[in-house]
């Protein structure tokens, strides 16, 4: 073996090695997917989405909130100003978390972070952020590990993507998925999500001022405009609440 | 298979997402955010999803509206999983015996 041999083999085994930990890492966070992902795929396939859409979605969107809420507003043809103007809020806390993971990613060049950002979802982004503060502890530089941080996000997307495309091919077969009750997962994982979110009841009073405002419109007005007459006003209530306490 | 108009619908979403995923990263890193700001931003995502989901606090039967307040307190309690099968079960009980 010559010395060039060496010295790449010494540089790819703790890659390999930490793209394996990452994998290990988020084995136990796949249990959170499991239920969802293929309620996700048979609706959206209830919907009209192909069994070759789903993952198309899935894939290139990468974010489960804003794909349930796509899902639950789809319609054939879709709205594409609504879904659009949706996602973006509904992912709206990626904004944050690329904010505070920054500083660990100084040591990267921007052609290397802003793909590994296209990896950023709740889960990798928690592991990640928590390994390097661990790893700092430790003295180890980069404080930030690469490898292990895309190795969280790559099984993290495979599952979802195949468990989508699950429900996808899977859903039709079962039949109206409604009758069962499973129409209720959507909300649940909403409600389960928003409780993740909580920071007491006085942060949540705009999402009060939303449930009662796109509730009454959708009563009193026809199509989805519920969704941004909910949404604008919780965020107009957010904006005049900040600034009592501010 | 493949319709153009949900394979752009999906691009574009997609877009804002990625959108969502650098600005943070390229703008906030070297700035301080208001309050304000940031009570926004973590304010958005809840005020969407029940928006969303709204029309289930308002369903016009009693089986929904019963099972939507058991999911609601599953969620305050339970994590992802079992939140999802109590809410799929009792929706699904609920609508067979009372309809």
């Amino acid at each position: 073996m010559s010395a060039m041999e060496g010295e790449a083999g010494a540089e790819q085994a703790p890659i390999r090695s930490e793209l394996w930990r990452g994998i290990k890492g988020c084995i136990p966070v796949l249990l959170g997917i499991i239920p969802y992902a293929p309620v996700l795929g048979a609706q959206a396939a209830q919907k009209g989405l192909s069994v070759l859409e789903v993952p198309l979605m899935t894939g290139l969107n990468f974010a489960g909130g804003s794909e349930f809420a796509a899902i639950q507003l789809w319609t054939s043809p879709p709205h594409i100003v609504l879904i659009v103007a949706i996602t973006f809020p509904v992912n709206s806390r990626h904004l944050l978390m690329g904010a505070a993971i920054a500083p660990f990613l100084r040591h990267l060049p921007k052609r290397k972070a802003l793909p590994a950002l296209f990896a950023m979802t709740d889960e990798s982004w928690a592991l990640g952020t928590a390994d390097a503060k661990a790893r700092a502890d430790q003295g180890l530089q980069p404080a930030f590990s690469l490898p292990y941080y895309l190795g969280t996000a790559l099984v993290f997307y495979v599952a979802r993507v195949a468990f989508t495309t699950l429900g996808a091919a899977l859903g039709p077969v079962l039949g109206d998925v409604e009758a069962y009750g499973f129409d209720m997962a959507f909300p649940a994982v909403f409600l389960v999500l928003m409780a993740g979110m909580w920071k007491g009841f006085g942060a949540a009073r705009p999402w009060l001022v939303s449930l009662v405002v796109a509730a009454l419109t959708y009563l009193f007005v026809p199509g989805a405009r519920y969704v941004a007459a909910g949404a604008v006003s919780g965020l107009i209530a957010a904006y005049v609440l900040a600034g009592d306490e501010a | 298979m493949i319709d153009p108009l949900t394979v752009l619908t999906i691009v574009l979403m997609a877009s804002a997402t990625y959108c969502t995923r650098i600005i943070g990263y390229l703008v906030l890193r070297n700035r301080t955010l208001s309050p304000r700001a940031t009570a926004l931003m973590e304010a958005a995502p809840g005020c969407v999803l029940i928006s969303v989901i709204a029309p289930h606090f308002v369903a016009n039967n009693p089986a929904d509206l019963i099972a939507i307040a058991i999911t609601l307190l599953a969620a305050t309690r339970l994590s992802m999983l079992p939140t999802v099968m109590v809410a799929v079960a009792a929706t699904g009980l609920l609508r067979h015996f009372i309809g």
